[in-house]
C-alpha cells in the first residue's frame, strides 16, 4: 500500500512522541487550569479620582520621566469591563501609554445597582463624562484633555463631543464605534421593534441583566464557545495560550448590566430611530448632531468586527465636521482590534504616532 | 516533518475551524429573519416576566428566612472584588519594591513634567518590553 501523498513515513514515530507527550501535559495542565486563577488584570499602578455609583474615574501613575502637555481620558463601554486595556505587563494598552509619555485617566464602569436603574443616557453624556473631564482638567491642572472612546464609549464621546463643541475636548479618538445602527444587522433584527417589547422589558426587570448581554454579544457567533473550548484543551500543554484564554475569557464573560433607561434609550434611540446616523439625535432636550465636532479626530476599526461591523462604523468620519480626521482600518476582530499581540503590533504604535504631536 | 495537508492534527484543526465558520453563517442567517425576531422575543418576554415575578418571590421568601437575596450577594461580590483589586496592586507594587522597581510616582508625590515632545521621526512603533524609556 502506497502512503497517502505528502506523508513523511519517517516523520511518523516523532509525531507520535510529540502527540503523547503533548496528551501527558494536557492532563497535568488541566488538572492545573482547574486548581488555579487566572492571571491578575488590571494591575497597573492607579489612583482612584472618584467613585459615584456606577462610574470610576481611574488616573494611572506616570511611567516616563516627563509627559505631553494633553492627558488623555478614555472612556470605557458601558457593557464592559476597562481592564481589557490592561490586561497584564507587557500587554498593557494603558502600560504602552503612560510609557510613550502621557498621563492616563480612564472612565470606567461598575455593575449599576438596581437604585440606578433610572440612570439615561443624559445621565452618562451630560453628568459622567463632563463630571470626569472636568476632574482631569483639576487633577492634571491642564484645560484640553483627549478623549479615546472604545466601541460604545466612542459612542458616548461622540455624544459628549457633540453637544460641547467648543471644548475642552482636544482629539478624539475613537476605536470601533458604531453610528449607523442599521448595520448591527443581528442586533437590530433581535430589537426589531415589532416584536421587541422594551418598555415591559425595562419596566420588569429594572436593570438589564448581564447574563442577557452575554447572550446577545454570543449569538452574534454561537458555535465559538464551543470551538474555543476544543481549542483550550487541545492547547492546554502550552501555557501562553492557556493564559491568553484565560485573560480574554475572564474578560468576555465579565459582562455589565445596562442601567434601565439607557438601555430603553439605546434601544428607542439608536437602535429603532438611527438618531445618530439621522442627524436628529438629543440627550436630555440638548441637539446631538455629530457634524458639529470640529477637533482632529482618529477612528480605528477592525477588518474582521463581528460586534460592530465596518458598515455599521463607516459613515463617522464623513459625516463629522473635522477637517483633521482620519480613519484606519487595520487587521483584527472587535476585541484584538484593542487588545493582544495584534493590537501591540498595529494600533498600539498607529495611535501612538497620530496623537503624540497632537498631545503638545 | 508531515505537510499540512497530510498532518492529522492540523486537518482536525481545520474541520473544526471550518465548522465553526459554517454554523456561525448559518445561524447568522437564520437570526436575520423576522420569524427568529418574533420567536426569541416572545419567548424572551415571556421568561422576562416569569423571572421577575420569581425574582419577587425569592426576595421576599430570603427575607424571610434571614438570608441575602441576589442583590446583596451582587453587591458583597463588587466589594470582594474591589478588595482583589486592591490586593493586586499592592501585589504588583511590593514584587517591583522587590525587584528595586519601585514607582517613583505617588498619589500626592510630584508629578512628571508636561514637557514631553513627539520624537522628531515617528518610530513604526514597538510593543512594550517592560523598559522605562
Amino acid at each position: 500500500m502506497n502512503a497517502p501523498v505528502g506523508l513523511d513515513l519517517a516523520s511518523i514515530p516523532e509525531r507520535i512522541q510529540s502527540e503523547v507527550q503533548r496528551a501527558i501535559q494536557r492532563s497535568i495542565k488541566g488538572v492545573e487550569y482547574f486548581s488555579t486563577s487566572g492571571p491578575a488584570l488590571g494591575s497597573t499602578p492607579k489612583d482612584i479620582l472618584a467613585s459615584r455609583g456606577t462610574m470610576n474615574l481611574y488616573h494611572y501613575r506616570a511611567l516616563a520621566d516627563e509627559v505631553y502637555r494633553v492627558p488623555v481620558l478614555i472612556v470605557m463601554a458601558t457593557t464592559n469591563r476597562g481592564y481589557i486595556l490592561d490586561m497584564i505587563p507587557g500587554q498593557s494598552f494603558i502600560e504602552f501609554l503612560l510609557r510613550r509619555g502621557y498621563d492616563v485617566y480612564m472612565l470606567d464602569w461598575m455593575a449599576p445597582k438596581p437604585e440606578e436603574k433610572s440612570l439615561g443616557m443624559e445621565d452618562y453624556v451630560l453628568d459622567f463624562v463632563p463630571d470626569c473631564i472636568r476632574r482631569v482638567q483639576a487633577d492634571s491642572g491642564e484645560q484640553e484633555v483627549s478623549v479615546i472612546g472604545y466601541c460604545f464609549g466612542g459612542v458616548l464621546s461622540l455624544l459628549y463631543g457633540s453637544i460641547f463643541p467648543d471644548g475642552p475636548m482636544k482629539n478624539l479618538i475613537c476605536f470601533t464605534t458604531p453610528i449607523d445602527f442599521r448595520e448591527l444587522k443581528l442586533f437590530h433584527n433581535f430589537a426589531d421593534r415589532r416584536y421587541f417589547d422594551v418598555d415591559r422589558l425595562v419596566d420588569s426587570v429594572g436593570n438589564v441583566p448581564p447574563e442577557m448581554i452575554l447572550s446577545s454579544f454570543e449569538m452574534l457567533r454561537p458555535a465559538s464557545r464551543v470551538t474555543s473550548q476544543v481549542q483550550l484543551w487541545e492547547n492546554i500543554w502550552n501555557d501562553e495560550y492557556v493564559k491568553s484564554y484565560r485573560m480574554f475569557d475572564r474578560w468576555a464573560t465579565d459582562t455589565l448590566p445596562l442601567a434601565g433607561e439607557y438601555f430603553r434609550a439605546i434601544t428607542k434611540d439608536l437602535m429603532w430611530d438611527n438618531k445618530l446616523f439621522n442627524d436628529t439625535m438629543t440627550v436630555g432636550g440638548r441637539k446631538a448632531d455629530i457634524a458639529d465636532i470640529k477637533v482632529p479626530i482618529l477612528h480605528a476599526v477592525a477588518e474582521h468586527d463581528h460586534i460592530v461591523p465596518y458598515e455599521a462604523a463607516r459613515h463617522l468620519i464623513a459625516k463629522v465636521g473635522s477637517t483633521d480626521k482620519e480613519e484606519v482600518m487595520l487587521k483584527g476582530g472587535h476585541v484584538s482590534l484593542v487588545a493582544g499581540a495584534n493590537a501591540i503590533k498595529r494600533l498600539w504604535p498607529k495611535l501612538d504616532s497620530w496623537l503624540a504631536g497632537r498631545s503638545i | 516533518m508531515a505537510d499540512k495537508g497530510s498532518d492529522p492534527v492540523a486537518l482536525w484543526q481545520q474541520m473544526i475551524g471550518e465548522m465553526e465558520k459554517g454554523f456561525n453563517a448559518f445561524a447568522n442567517q437564520t437570526m436575520t429573519s423576522p420569524e427568529f425576531s418574533k420567536a426569541m422575543n416572545q419567548a424572551g418576554g415571556a421568561s422576562a416576566g416569569a423571572q421577575k415575578q420569581f425574582g419577587d418571590f425569592m426576595e421576599k421568601y430570603l427575607l424571610g428566612m434571614n438570608l441575602p437575596s441576589r442583590a446583596q450577594m451582587i453587591g458583597m461580590a463588587e466589594r470582594l472584588q474591589n478588595i482583589e483589586n486592591q490586593l493586586n496592586e499592592i501585589k504588583v507594587m511590593l514584587q517591583q519594591m522587590n525587584a528595586g522597581n519601585a514607582p517613583s510616582v505617588y498619589s500626592g508625590a510630584p508629578r512628571p513634567p508636561r514637557t514631553k515632545r513627539p520624537p522628531s521621526a515617528p518610530s513604526a512603533g514597538s510593543p512594550p518590553t517592560g523598559e522605562q524609556k
